[in-house]
C-alpha cells in the first residue's frame, strides 16, 4: 500500500467511525482532557485549542447509522441531521464530550441546542451565535462580547484561564491548517484527476476529529504524495458542487459526480477549515482580530447573512472564474431551509453570468443514487457537447 | 483523421465499436463487437471487445485517440470520456437512420423514449419505472420458461392467432399469468404475442409522453426481436400513432456507436482548445 493509499484509509477509517474512538483516544492519554464538539458551519476553533481542548466535529450520523430514537423529537419536516445528531447522543456514542456548541446556522439546530441542554444537563451547551450585520461597532462589538462569552465558558469547563498567547498559538496553528486546506482546493482544481472530490472530502473531514497539529501534518504528506500520483485525465467537465455546508451527503454521492463525467473543481462542504479567507493577524487583541475576520473575510454561504441583494450569489460567479468551472451542481439536503430558501437567488446570479447549473436534492443516508448520475451525467453531456466554449 | 473506440456496458451485453471520422464529417465504420455478459465480468469483456474491434481493424491500442465509455462503463480504467446512455444512443439512431427524431432504447432492464433533434440532441425522454416488465432480461426469463431460444422469440410473436393478454404492469404478476397460460394449454406464440403487446402499450406510452411525432428509431437489445417491434407498430397504430417505426440490424450497436462518434467530436474540439486528455 503505498504512503497516500495509507492517508486515504486512515481518513475513511475516521470518516467510518461513529464511535470517534481517535478523540476517544486522544482524551484517555491525559488525565482532566476535554472534548468539545460543535456542529456545522462554524466557530472559532482556536479558542477551543487555546483552552486546552480537542474541537470535536459533529456532521451527523451519515448513511450507516440507523436513527430510531432521534425520529421521535422531530416532525417528517425537517432535515436528518438534527435526528442524527440525537441519535449519536443518545445512543452513547457522544458520552466522552464534555461541551457541545450549536452554531446559528437554521432553526432547527438553534433548537437542538436547547434540547441538547434538557437532555444531557451535564455537558456545556452553548448556541453560537454570529453577528447578522458587518458593522464593526455593531455586529463586531456583538461578536467578540460573543467570543468573550465563550471563552469564558470554557475556562469554567477547563478550570483554568485562557491566556492570549494561548489564543495567538492556537490562531497560527488553525492559520496554518486553512491556508494548507486551501492548498488541497487549489491543487484539486489544478489536477483534479490527481485529486479525488471523495479523497480530497475525507482528508479535510478528518481535521474534524483530529487534532489540528496531526491534521496538518497529514494535509502535508497527502499533497507530497498526490503530488506523484500518476493518474490519467479524463475528459470530464469542471463544476462547483453547492448547498453541502451542513447536513453531509452519503460519501457515495460525491463519487457518483465524478463518475457521471465531473470533476470537482470546489464546493461548500466542511467549511469550517476554510471559513476565514485570510490569516487571522497574531498581533494585538485575539477576540478582536477573530471577529475582524468573521466580518471582513469570511467565506460566503447560504448560512450567512448576505446584507445587500446584488451581492448574493456573486461568491458563485467568482468562484466559478477563478476555478475555471463549467457549471454549478446545486445538492443540497431535503428541508435544508438555508440552502433551498437561497437557491433561487443563487440561480438568479448564474443565470444572468449564462453559467449552466442543475439542482437535486439528498439526505445523508439516501441510497438511491442512480437518478444523481443521471442528472449528472446528462448535465456532464450538455456541457461537453452543447455548450458555447 | 480521429480514431475513436465506443464501449457500452449494457446490463444484458458489452458492446464496443471503433470508428475513423475525418476532417469533412464522414466516417467509416472499422469495427465492432458484442459479448452477453452471462455472469462474466463485464471490466474483462469490455476490454475482450476493445481488443478485437482493434484486431478488425489492424489498429493497436495507441493508434486510438478517444475511448469513450457509456452505459454502465463509467468505471472502465481504459476510458478517455464517459458520456450518458440517452446522449449515446441519439447521436447512435442519428448515424443508423438521419430521419430518427426519437430513440425507443429497450434494453435488458428498462426502456427510455427520447426525443431528439437532427444534431442528436436529446430534446426530452421518459423512462419506464424500476419494474421489470417493460423490460428484455423478463422476455428472456419467460422463453427459458417455455423452452425456446432468444432468436425464435419474434417468428413465434408473429405467428399468434389470438394473443393472450398479460399484467402490464408487473413482471412477477405477469409471470403468474404465464404459468397459469401454459397450464392452460396456451400455445407459445399467443402467449409471447401477449407479453410483447403488453410491453409495447407501455413503450407507447412512453414515446407519446415525450410528444414523439416523428421518426422512431427503435435502439437496444430489443430492437432485435421482430414480434417486439411489429407489436410495437401495431399498438401505436390502435392509438393512431402514424410515425414510422423503424429498426436497423446494428440497432442493438446504437449506444457504442455514439460514444465513438461523440468521443471523436470530443477529441477535435479539445485538440483545438489544446486541452486534450493524456493517452490512458
Amino acid at each position: 500500500m503505498s504512503a497516500l493509499e495509507k492517508i486515504n484509509e486512515r481518513c475513511l477509517d475516521l470518516f467510518e467511525d461513529l464511535h470517534f474512538k481517535a478523540a476517544r483516544e486522544w482524551k484517555a492519554a491525559e488525565p482532566g482532557r476535554k472534548v468539545v464538539g460543535f456542529m456545522p458551519v462554524y466557530v472559532p476553533r482556536e479558542i477551543i485549542h487555546a483552552a486546552g481542548m480537542l474541537p470535536l466535529g459533529i456532521t451527523g450520523g451519515g448513511d450507516q447509522m440507523e436513527v430510531i430514537h432521534g425520529d421521535a423529537y422531530y416532525q417528517s419536516y425537517i432535515c436528518r441531521i438534527p435526528r442524527s445528531t440525537i441519535e449519536l447522543g443518545v445512543s452513547g456514542r457522544l458520552d466522552f464530550v464534555d461541551g457541545m456548541l450549536f452554531p446559528s446556522i437554521c432553526d432547527v439546530i438553534r433548537n437542538l441546542s436547547g434540547m441538547w441542554k434538557l437532555m444531557f444537563p451535564n455537558v456545556y451547551t452553548r448556541y453560537f451565535d454570529v453577528p447578522q450585520n458587518y458593522i464593526d461597532d455593531i455586529g463586531g462589538n456583538y461578536y467578540t462580547q460573543e467570543l468573550a462569552e465563550l471563552v469564558e465558558g470554557l475556562e469554567e469547563l477547563g478550570g483554568r484561564k485562557i491566556t492570549e498567547e494561548q489564543l495567538r498559538n492556537s490562531i497560527a496553528l488553525y492559520n496554518e491548517n486553512r491556508a494548507l486546506v486551501r492548498e488541497v482546493y487549489d491543487f484539486r482544481s489544478k489536477q483534479p484527476w490527481k485529486a479525488p472530490a471523495a479523497d480530497v472530502y475525507l482528508l479535510v473531514r478528518a481535521g474534524y476529529v483530529l487534532p489540528v497539529e496531526e491534521h496538518n501534518k497529514m494535509i502535508r504528506e497527502w499533497l507530497t504524495e498526490s503530488e506523484k500520483v500518476d493518474r490519467p485525465l479524463r475528459d470530464n467537465c469542471r463544476v462547483i458542487v453547492a448547498g453541502l455546508f451542513c447536513e453531509q451527503p452519503p460519501l457515495n454521492l460525491i463519487k457518483s459526480l465524478e463518475l457521471a463525467g465531473c470533476y470537482v473543481v470546489d464546493d461548500d462542504l466542511l467549511l469550517v477549515s476554510r471559513w476565514l479567507l485570510e490569516d487571522v493577524p497574531l498581533e494585538g487583541d485575539p477576540l478582536h482580530n477573530l471577529s475582524q475576520a468573521f466580518l471582513h473575510h469570511s467565506e460566503e454561504t447560504s448560512a450567512k447573512y448576505v446584507p445587500t441583494l446584488a451581492e448574493k450569489g456573486q461568491h458563485l460567479v467568482r468562484a466559478v472564474a477563478k476555478r475555471g468551472a463549467e457549471g454549478v451542481i446545486f445538492a443540497s439536503p431535503s428541508f435544508c431551509d438555508p440552502a433551498l430558501l437561497d437557491r433561487p437567488m443563487l440561480q438568479s446570479a448564474l443565470k444572468k453570468a449564462n453559467i449552466p447549473f442543475i439542482a437535486f436534492k439528498y439526505a445523508e443516508n439516501s441510497g438511491q443514487m442512480q437518478p444523481i448520475r443521471e442528472q449528472a451525467g446528462t448535465f456532464a453531456d450538455s456541457i461537453k457537447l452543447w455548450s458555447e466554449a | 483523421m480521429t480514431i475513436a473506440a465506443g464501449i457500452d456496458i449494457g446490463s444484458g451485453a458489452v458492446k464496443a465499436t471503433l470508428f475513423e471520422v475525418n476532417k469533412d464529417g464522414t466516417t467509416k465504420w472499422l469495427g465492432k463487437d458484442l459479448h452477453r455478459i452471462r455472469q462474466r465480468d463485464p471490466m474483462e469483456l469490455a476490454k475482450e471487445a476493445y481488443h478485437n474491434c482493434l484486431d478488425q481493424a489492424g489498429l493497436k491500442e495507441d493508434d486510438v485517440d478517444y475511448v469513450a465509455s457509456t452505459g454502465d462503463g463509467e468505471t472502465i480504467p481504459f476510458r478517455t470520456g464517459h458520456f450518458y446512455t440517452m446522449t449515446t444512443h441519439a447521436r447512435g439512431a442519428i448515424y443508423l437512420d438521419p430521419e430518427a427524431r426519437a430513440v425507443l432504447d429497450v434494453g435488458a432492464l428498462n426502456g427510455r423514449a427520447i426525443k431528439i433533434d437532427e444534431r442528436g440532441k436529446v430534446l426530452s425522454y421518459k423512462m419506464t419505472s424500476q419494474c421489470a416488465s417493460g423490460s428484455g432480461q423478463f422476455l428472456e426469463n419467460i422463453a427459458r420458461y417455455l423452452g425456446i431460444s432468444q432468436d425464435e422469440i419474434g417468428e413465434l410473436s408473429k405467428q399468434a392467432d389470438d394473443p393472450e393478454k398479460v399484467s402490464g404492469i408487473c413482471a412477477v404478476l405477469a409471470e403468474t399469468d404465464v404459468i397459469n397460460m401454459v397450464s392452460r394449454e396456451i400455445s407459445a406464440s399467443n402467449i409471447l404475442k401477449g407479453i410483447h403487446l403488453s410491453m409495447a402499450g407501455r413503450l407507447s406510452r412512453l414515446l407519446k409522453s415525450v410528444g414523439v411525432d416523428d421518426v422512431v428509431m427503435v435502439t437496444g437489445g430489443l430492437a432485435n426481436d421482430t414480434g417486439m417491434v411489429a407489436a410495437l407498430i401495431e399498438d401505436m397504430e390502435a392509438q393512431k400513432m402514424m410515425m414510422p417505426v423503424r429498426r436497423h440490424d446494428d440497432s442493438i450497436q446504437a449506444g457504442a456507436i455514439g460514444a465513438a462518434l461523440w468521443g471523436a467530436y470530443r477529441y477535435e474540439r479539445l485538440k483545438e482548445l489544446d486541452a486534450l486528455p493524456a493517452a490512458s
